[in-house]
């Protein structure tokens, strides 16, 4: 018989009550690996998918993600007639504010090359991309705007015509895709009276448009993405364009590198270090289980020791005994994960391997757990039995 | 008596060393009980019975002397406990005060698990633990939970227990103290039973005079040495 799940189905209250509480430890190291992977998925989001193969950015800086990035925008047109390159699509995201149904939203509205960027580097869950027209937007479903929404950016209204699903920057704001001269317009937003006093200063130029700024407006785009024709020299391009002076280029490569490694660093070795004592809160709790479950067995285990059961005996019962809490907790960590983490502000993504290590380092707190308890069994004798 | 000894036990004796001095828990008891034979072992409090038991049951070594059973010396003052298991476990039966069955187990189960532990198939441990438990009256609670039976029904489980392995030698300490007196008398009948028809030598450490005459024989104890004097305690 099985005195491991005897004990267990005795009590099955304090089994479910233990097995609750090693869920939600566990739960937590799920959830804190799986924030880690959220954000740094997000925030690789674009870089990855975006299907580019440079990035070309405002000269002597690492934009437009790790640090602001602003180039001419015609630079399209000077990098498309580079040997080597195939297209060029212009690119652009800020942060935005704007109100909806009566209260406000964030989004980061992100600039695309229509109609030369097809969409194709991403997948609408609904409606259509963005067509050619002026003042349409495929917005993220975590904006909480639906298709056929209407929303005012800057001075002008603006229709939802797609949604994505997951789509999102390194903050956790959804993105709002518009058209690159869109984006340049809502960028440009001014008050009345910064216009007025434009018109004021105006040496007969022509009439002040509200779309003009009033600040210098040079550069109204964050970076040119290029892909390369498949025989190019990515090194040559990279040296032809930064022989300009005026920009620097950055490979997908090394944007996904000072995203990590710079603008997400602080954040990720934080979270780590948090998972980090997680790990260590539930090896402890576990062992501490595990060990006095031994301890309030110890009667029982005399008496096996008396009737002369062999010292395997004992030790599958408290393996046992360890090995069930782990794997209900486990279980039940991840079935609870499946159906809480979803509705978390940020994405937790919980990917196989983690969770097959996760299992992996449960498993060596269980074995650690039970190894105490086990050695604590071994010093009792039979004779404890009579007193 | 009759047959040859199933325990022997030559000039046993067990020291203890304590701040007051040395303590002579048993002094060179000599002792042999056989087949078939059921032995009351009567004394005071501090006599030595628990401590008789302790070094007969194979539960710690003597100081000196030594212990037989069935003619093998199993057990003297450099024996090796540890290695002891499997003798106690095909051997001895013991029988205790407090019934000591296992809480989350039932009655048929603490029964199997005594020949479990000695290999025998679950399915067939459980048959043959229904059938003691049938043989002492107990058939109708062979799947209730300790907590659930009187201390006379514990007690009787522990002995079905006991009987498991069908040890050669069975070990009662105190086996009625905490039993009214007809659960008690019922008790020491069932070892009175158990010795004369299964031959199992049958050693009891008691104080209670009420059942002295299911004995065969009965051994007093007194300053950890066997006392000749007929009285009883």
């Amino acid at each position: 018989m099985n005195l491991a799940l005897k004990d267990t189905l005795h009590a099955p209250a304090r089994f479910a009550l233990t097995t609750l509480g090693v869920a939600f430890l566990v739960m937590a190291v799920i959830g804190m690996i799986g924030l880690y992977r959220g954000i740094v998925e997000d925030a690789l989001l674009i870089i990855d998918r975006i299907d580019a193969d440079l990035w070309v950015v405002q000269g002597e800086r690492a934009g437009p993600f790790a640090e602001g990035s602003a180039v001419a925008a015609d630079m399209d047109r000077r990098v498309e007639g580079v040997p080597g390159v195939a297209d060029v699509r212009r690119f652009t995201q800020f942060s935005q504010q704007f109100s909806f149904a009566g209260a406000p939203r964030r989004a980061t509205v992100t600039g695309v090359d229509v109609p030369r960027d097809n969409g194709r580097w991403l997948s609408l869950a609904e409606g259509r991309w963005l067509g050619g027209s002026r003042y349409e937007a495929v917005a993220d479903a975590s904006t909480g705007l639906k298709v056929d929404d209407r929303i005012q950016l800057a001075r002008d209204v603006y229709t939802v015509v797609g949604l994505t699903r997951r789509m999102v920057d390194s903050a956790g704001d959804g993105l709002l895709f518009v058209g690159i001269n869109d984006a340049a317009v809502i960028a440009r937003r001014r008050t009345s009276e910064e216009i007025h006093l434009a018109r004021a200063a105006g040496t007969g130029a022509g009439v002040v448009s509200a779309d003009a700024s009033s600040v210098a407006q040079d550069s109204k785009i964050s970076a040119v993405l290029v892909r390369l024709d498949p025989a190019a020299d990515t090194a040559r391009v990279i040296a032809t364009l930064q022989r300009w002076g005026d920009v620097r280029v950055m490979t997908t490569g090394e944007q996904r590198d000072l995203m990590l490694n710079a603008r997400l660093w602080k954040l990720r070795l934080q979270i780590l270090t948090f998972t980090g004592m997680i790990l260590v809160i539930t090896a402890i709790v576990v062992s501490l289980i595990v060990y006095t479950m031994t301890i309030e067995k110890l009667h029982v285990i005399a008496l096996l020791k008396l009737m002369g059961a062999r010292e395997s005996v004992v030790v599958r019962l408290i393996g046992q005994q360890a090995a069930l809490i782990g794997i209900a907790g486990y279980a039940l960590a991840v079935a609870l994960a499946w159906m809480i983490f979803p509705f978390f502000p940020r994405r937790v993504v919980m990917l196989p391997p983690d969770l097959a290590q996760i299992a992996l380092a449960l498993a060596l707190v269980c074995a650690a757990a039970a190894w105490v308890g086990i050695t604590r069994a071994s010093r009792v004798e039979a004779r404890e039995v009579l007193s | 008596m009759s047959g040859a000894p199933v325990l022997s036990v030559r000039s046993l004796t067990r020291h203890y060393a304590t701040g007051a001095g040395l303590v002579r828990a048993l002094d060179g008891v000599s002792l042999d009980v056989a087949a078939g034979e059921l032995v009351g072992i009567f004394g005071p409090s501090g006599s030595g019975k628990s401590t008789f038991l302790m070094l007969a049951g194979l539960l710690e070594n003597p100081t000196s002397g030594e212990v037989w059973l069935a003619g093998e010396r199993v057990s003297h003052a450099g024996a090796d406990l540890d290695a002891l298991r499997e003798i106690r476990r095909k051997r001895i039966g013991f029988v205790f005060q407090k019934a000591n069955l296992i809480p989350f187990l039932s009655a048929v189960e603490n029964v199997a698990l005594g020949l479990e532990i000695a290999d025998v198939t679950p399915a067939d441990a459980r048959v043959h633990g229904r059938r003691l438990l049938a043989a002492l009256d107990l058939a109708h609670r062979a799947d209730s939970l300790p907590a659930k039976l009187s201390g006379g029904e514990q007690q009787r489980v522990a002995v079905a227990r006991a009987l498991a392995n069908a040890p050669p030698l069975i070990l009662a300490d105190e086996p009625t103290a905490a039993l009214d007196r007809v659960r008690g008398r019922q008790v020491m009948e069932i070892f009175r039973r158990i010795a004369a028809t299964r031959g199992a030598a049958v050693v009891v450490i008691t104080h209670d005079p009420r059942s002295t005459n299911l004995f065969d024989r009965i051994v007093h104890f007194e300053d950890g040495r066997v006392c000749e004097r007929p009285q009883i305690y």
